[in-house]
């Protein structure tokens, strides 16, 4: 999800060619004035195809015409409560037509404001989150690294690559797959039926131990939901597979439907954070892809993915952050992974992430490092969005979708998401780091009780 | 040898009427009159309930002739010659299949046949004859002649290529032949094979899965409805541990009885769809398509399992193949309505483990006992009280010989559900997907397209089985296993694969 291109909002054209956004974040117009300075920094860092000059100019035509619409209502008020009274019939008829004109002046700012409403609104859905200031400036090269556990292992025989011993050990097929899908499709067999199971049980379990309340999602949501997490469905080279006659499109991430869950409510504040684990199937066209780094498992269209997602207050996503971050490199420590924990240049941040960590662990059949997981703090990107809010605690609250209460201002959540074992990715590194001499591949310790006590794959006898 | 006549012949009269019937195969038929019966809407899951004939997938060529866009190696000569058995079968399965027709055009398509070899047998001998030395004027008139036998084998060649085509659409609709035991009739004529337990004696009130669900803390719709659309649902706490332990335990005993374990694409080409015995484009579809693509969702794993073999031979000695895929399922449940579609009852999307066996022909009847063998076993284990019936004809899909169906008491529902299908398809769905094995008196081996001078090759029987639809299985649980103080016992099974836990116990907020 690194696409640095500024989104293009859904937007729905009405009759009078009117261009409508279909949804609204509740983007904060008066903060974005207020900080124009660091807000253009910050779309240059990002190579942000944003327009801040277009968004402040709208903003202030907005604000002028807001005042013109409260005054022209003001004076129709005035011309309503004159026409109560006892008049001449000379003065009533002038004052009748004074309304008339000042109802039609109105009904056309009213419109204009609208369509000026709307086009700010789609122009300021472009602007990316701003950045944490310990994030690293520039292009992908310039992501600092954070942790580095663990060394590339020495081989004392010729490394296979994953799909060699895939093929080797009849685990997985992509020439069937092929057939009767299309490339980038693979069915997994025997012991890698039983890796993908181990991995996705032993992740939830641990994650679950860690307080996250397990969840398994809808894979079919509507588009306007991806939208507003923050990805593009409906955008050239799109990773999105929409569904036919319909406005639903498959998940890419859990990080959707999970994100969805408390849409349009406000949460009371003693309930945060609320953490989730959320196991799905997960569809990406991977559009635009190409090349050695598509290579077997480590670029497909389908795959098993289990999901950490947090909402919090708005003062402690960076701990989460941290906590996450944590989290993902205790799994991958426990399964005796080399890895190394970036802290993402913003060239490389998604449009919602403040900060993002990615993990990559060193693949000796790809002879590189590869992506295995990616953390990431979209502070109130997503919540502005996806409408999700919390009440502070001062006054007793309870949680309610759409809850109207006359009480403490509420504070748009923060959302954070965080990769805890994304199969495929694990499975390249399961079969390449821990491949023997003689074919065999040794199962990591921490999955052999969830496999009924496998230690190793072997090969098989014909 | 006389001269054909190059116009007016019969074959171009064939050819003439030829739109016409087209017309008719392609527009009057299919799209149901009648929306079929309401309790067929209950057997969701043998997808195959649908009883009338699959509509097959066809292309429009430049000029206009509809092309089917794959074959099915369809036996014609067999159909005829059983042309009365047939019948009966299509009349017993309410079929719109049109056997008069197909019969019609395999004949015409016969003698077109022999109309074409003829004519390449006199071009041959023009083609001969010029060889020759021969005066000017003999070798003008040959000329001739062969150019109008040309002119003649194109045209017969093209004609002869439509009505293959034609042939091809009709004979498609054509069900599958029906076991001898299975009874004749609709859903009510369905014979009981088998009951196990009794319903549950309850002395306090009996909550559905979806209260049950709610207090404990284990679905949410609502969320799900606003995110995806109704039917989608979010399982959370115990239930997603619930649904993992299914899985896991179910695969593990399937595995521990000789079957290869899977995990398959859910996103499969609509032509390996439609070679399965599905309609991705029918009316009322249950598949859901992938936009600007040729491709579909699965409803269910015997799909892409289906897909593996296609197009190749297998070698005798590796039957039987037997895999026990796990996948999630999609389904658009268009058409279903009602008290039928409540709640984990019926959804859009769910997690299957599904029996897939690719056997000789003589061995089938033998496996789809094998099949419901290990489903009633499997029930048993989990303490379901549960019923398995012989489907009549009028409630099988057209690729089935022979259906068995489980259904599991539900007390929340009050009523038996549909929780399993075992089909035998015998070599409906195997001439479709180009799956054959070559006897071996032979020595041969595994090859696609493998081309061999050896005993003739044989379609492979193939059989699918429901191991264990979760949604189904979460409302038996829930439901049979539910205690007075809210809180569901765990299946012995189960426990082993959930940590331990002995039940779900309702939370303190």
């Amino acid at each position: 999800m690194a696409a640095t291109a500024a989104l293009a909002p859904a937007a729905e054209i009405s009759e009078n060619k009117v261009v409508k956004p279909q949804w609204k974040a509740a983007i904060d117009f008066k903060w974005i004035r207020d900080n124009k300075e660091d807000v253009a920094v910050n779309i240059k860092n990002r190579n942000s195809n944003a327009n801040l000059e277009l968004v402040l100019e709208l903003y202030d035509k907005m604000l002028n015409l807001q005042k013109e619409v409260e005054g022209l209502r003001g004076e129709r008020n005035n011309v309503a409560n004159k026409m109560k009274g006892k008049l001449e019939p000379s003065e009533r008829q002038k004052l009748v037509e004074e309304g008339k004109n000042l109802k039609e002046a109105l009904t056309t700012l009213e419109e204009d404001l609208i369509n000026l409403r709307d086009e700010l609104q789609l122009e300021a859905q472009c602007i990316p989150n701003m950045t944490h200031p310990d994030v690293p400036i520039g292009g992908e090269d310039n992501s600092k690294l954070r942790n580095m556990v663990g060394s590339p292992r020495k081989f004392d025989f010729p490394v296979k690559d994953h799909l060699q011993i895939g093929k080797e050990l009849d685990l997985i097929d992509f020439d069937a797959a092929a057939e009767v899908s299309g490339s980038k499709f693979y069915y997994l067999k025997n012991e890698a039926v039983m890796l993908e199971m181990a991995l996705i049980n032993w992740t939830l379990t641990e994650v679950m131990k860690r307080g996250f309340t397990p969840l398994i999602t809808p894979e079919v949501v509507r588009s306007s939901v991806v939208e507003k997490c923050g990805f593009q469905p409906r955008g050239e080279n799109t990773q999105v597979y929409s569904i036919e006659d319909s406005d639903q499109c498959l998940i890419g991430t859990a990080e959707i439907p999970v994100g969805g869950i408390h849409m349009d409510s406000i949460v009371a504040e003693s309930s945060l954070p609320i953490k989730y684990v959320a196991f799905s199937h997960c569809f990406r066209t991977e559009a635009g892809a190409a090349g050695t780094a598509s290579r077997g498992l480590y670029r497909v269209h389908q795959f098993s993915k289990v999901e950490m997602f947090i909402l919090c207050k708005q003062e402690e996503s960076d701990m989460y952050h941290e906590e996450l971050i944590k989290i993902e490199e205790d799994l991958f420590s426990s399964l005796g992974l080399h890895y190394k924990t970036l802290d993402m240049a913003t060239g490389d941040l998604g449009a919602p992430a403040y900060r993002k960590f990615d993990v990559e662990a060193w693949m000796p059949g790809l002879e590189r490092y590869g992506e295995i997981s990616s953390a990431s703090n979209c502070t109130d990107y997503q919540s502005r969005r996806l409408g999700i809010r919390y009440r502070p605690s001062e006054s007793p609250s309870t949680t309610s979708k759409k809850g109207k209460t006359n009480q403490a201002a509420t504070k748009f959540v923060h959302t954070l998401n965080a990769t805890a074992c994304a199969v495929p990715r694990m499975l390249v590194c399961l079969l390449e780091n821990f491949q023997q001499e003689d074919g065999s591949v040794i199962v990591p310790d921490a999955l052999r009780p969830f496999m009924g006590g496998i230690e190793a794959i072997y090969p098989k006898s014909r």
